[in-house]
């Protein structure tokens, strides 16, 4: 009897935290985005989804959209384009594997903001050192001004996403090229097939579920990352690098429209679960196989 | 046979070249600030005349660094240590029992641990304020150990299923009851997978930003990811080399750490999911 109750005695604290932690601010979410709110937070009369049409009318917003939308495409693609042969390369066996191992992981060992705050120096365009690297290589001739302008700000940011995306993709990748067994190029080598073909016959077929696994898994991450647009630009200049995190919390917390950011989380909220659905089939698909 | 080795290093070291030196850059600039004396900071030099490591002590008055780092030493303390305490247990009965609502119970976790805390944070801000627990780092605690308790437990459970029973099978059968097993059996084989896990848990709340950000309001409760983003952030005059310095002090040791214990992570995380 008491060997019943007894796992959901145990389960009971970690299940209650963790649900808790999520769904009561939820809750909270719901109310206000459902309420007429003052900036104080103060409830006024129920207003049904009047915050909802309010910022979907809301041009920043759909700018915001679209550039989450490009800045997760770009950031996802740019790491699995990058992973997949760094992780071949890895894998194979070559003097000083180890350190370059290290080496391509350590990103992953910093925080974003930290990062982040080191690349906004870095890319200071009176001071910069990116700057006086690239002018003692000759590649430029004079300061660019990386940060002060949408056109050069989005496209470092992006780039320094797929940096600290590209340990864990390809960490995923190395994960699964061990799996293969080497037995499998050597019958493929016995057969003549050229390296080219044991890619695309072996490698990548084998490949595959990794290869999904760290698509789903990178979108919901990079998805909401906050840290490196909001400490290097903070959406800046005039909202052109902002992507939806970064516009929800101007929305929040400095502009002070707590409907319309009630609203937005939960619109992201659910754009994150149907991101989790997936990778939980995923998973589980994998665990059963 | 050694020649081919040797040749396939050279090609591989020469086409990880760009990546590698990219991925270096930004730790070399880091450095290379943080040495420089103050007046070398805004001339776009890459090396300093002289290192002058005492920018390091000047750094640590000038930001406050201590209480910083005492502020995120005290939030990444109670994270880890709540929620080892909160999920070894709910771990164990995972691993050990078969009880009705166990399949759900494992998505939920799956799940939980996906939602980042920024889609929750206007909610989470207003209920803390609520309470009177805005700049409370205890609080702050809290909440990170309640969004770390899905990944603990997930951890933990994934190391305990590799645990073989045998032993604990074998206790029973001398006559130990329950208990006495866990105990002299079953938590000493688990030490180094639950010090792995609290190690990983210290790492999240040590660098979480985005909730530090939104409930530490004054300088006092601020955690060193907020202070180093607050000596940058909407100041007119930055001391790039404290920056650089403060930065790479919080940085380093937990960079060490993270990069030592990586494997299991990936081993427990991914892999576990994907086993």
């Amino acid at each position: 009897m008491q060997n019943r109750i007894l796992p959901y005695l145990l389960t009971l604290p970690s299940l209650f935290l963790a649900a808790v932690v999520i769904f009561w601010p939820v809750w909270d979410l719901i109310q206000i985005s459902t309420h007429d709110v003052n900036r104080f937070g103060q409830l006024r009369d129920f207003n049904g989804f009047a915050n909802y049409y309010a910022f979907l009318a809301d041009p920043d917003f759909l700018a915001a959209l679209w550039r989450t939308a490009l800045w997760t495409v770009l950031v996802v693609c740019g790491a699995l384009l990058l992973s997949v042969p760094v992780a071949l390369i890895l894998n194979t066996d070559f003097y000083g594997r180890g350190i370059a191992r290290v080496i391509i992981m350590l990103p992953w060992a910093v925080s974003l903001t930290m990062t982040a705050v080191v690349w906004r120096w870095a890319l200071n365009g009176e001071s910069g050192m990116l700057n006086s690297a690239l002018m003692a290589v000759g590649v430029i001739d004079q300061n660019i001004q990386w940060l002060s302008r949408a056109g050069t700000a989005f496209p470092m940011q992006v780039l320094i996403g797929i940096l600290v995306t590209v340990p864990f993709t390809t960490t995923i990748f190395l994960g699964g090229l061990s799996s293969i067994p080497d037995d499998l190029y050597e019958a493929a080598a016995l057969e003549g097939a050229t390296p080219l073909q044991q890619f695309s016959e072996i490698t990548f077929p084998l490949l595959k579920p990794f290869i999904n696994i760290a698509i789903v898994l990178n979108t919901i991450y990079v998805f909401n990352s906050f840290p490196i647009i909001w400490v290097m630009t903070q959406g800046g200049p005039a909202n052109s690098t902002d992507i939806l995190v970064t516009h929800l919390y101007k929305l929040a917390f400095r502009i002070g429209k707590l409907g319309e950011a009630s609203a937005v989380s939960l619109l992201m909220f659910a754009i994150l679960l149907i991101f989790t659905m997936i990778y939980v089939r995923l998973a589980m698909r994998e665990q059963r196989a | 046979m050694r020649n081919g080795k040797l040749k396939r290093s050279i090609i591989a070291w020469l086409l990880l070249a760009p990546l590698i030196v990219v991925t270096i850059f930004p730790f070399a600039v880091m450095l290379l600030t943080a040495v420089k004396p103050r007046q070398e900071v805004l001339s776009p030099t890459w090396w300093p005349s002289e290192f002058r490591w005492s920018n390091f002590a000047d750094m640590w008055v000038a930001t406050g660094f201590g209480q910083a780092l005492a502020n995120s030493l005290y939030v990444s303390g109670i994270a880890t240590v709540g929620a080892i305490l909160i999920s070894v247990p709910a771990a164990y009965a995972m691993s050990r029992f078969r009880f009705a609502g166990y399949g759900t119970f494992r998505q939920f976790l799956l799940v939980s641990q996906m939602i980042s805390p920024i889609v929750l944070v206007l909610g989470l801000f207003r209920l803390m304020a609520a309470w009177g627990l805005i700049e409370s780092t205890t609080a702050l605690g809290v909440i990170y150990m309640a969004f770390n308790v899905a990944f603990t437990v997930w951890m933990l459970q994934s190391y305990f299923d590799t645990i073989a029973r045998d032993l604990e099978e074998a206790a029973w059968m001398e006559g130990a009851g329950r208990w006495q097993t866990l105990r002299k059996v079953f938590l000493p084989l688990c030490v180094p997978a639950i010090a792995v896990t609290a190690i990983f848990t210290f790492i999240n709340a040590w660098n979480e930003f985005v909730v530090a950000l939104t409930m530490l309001r004054s300088q006092e409760s601020y955690t060193l990811p907020i202070q180093v983003f607050s000596l940058v952030a909407g100041r007119y005059t930055i001391e790039w080399h404290h920056v650089m310095a403060a930065t790479l002090l919080a940085t380093l040791p937990v960079a060490i750490l993270f990069t030592w214990l990586q494997r299991y992570l990936v081993r427990g995380l991914a892999l576990g999911a994907v086993k």
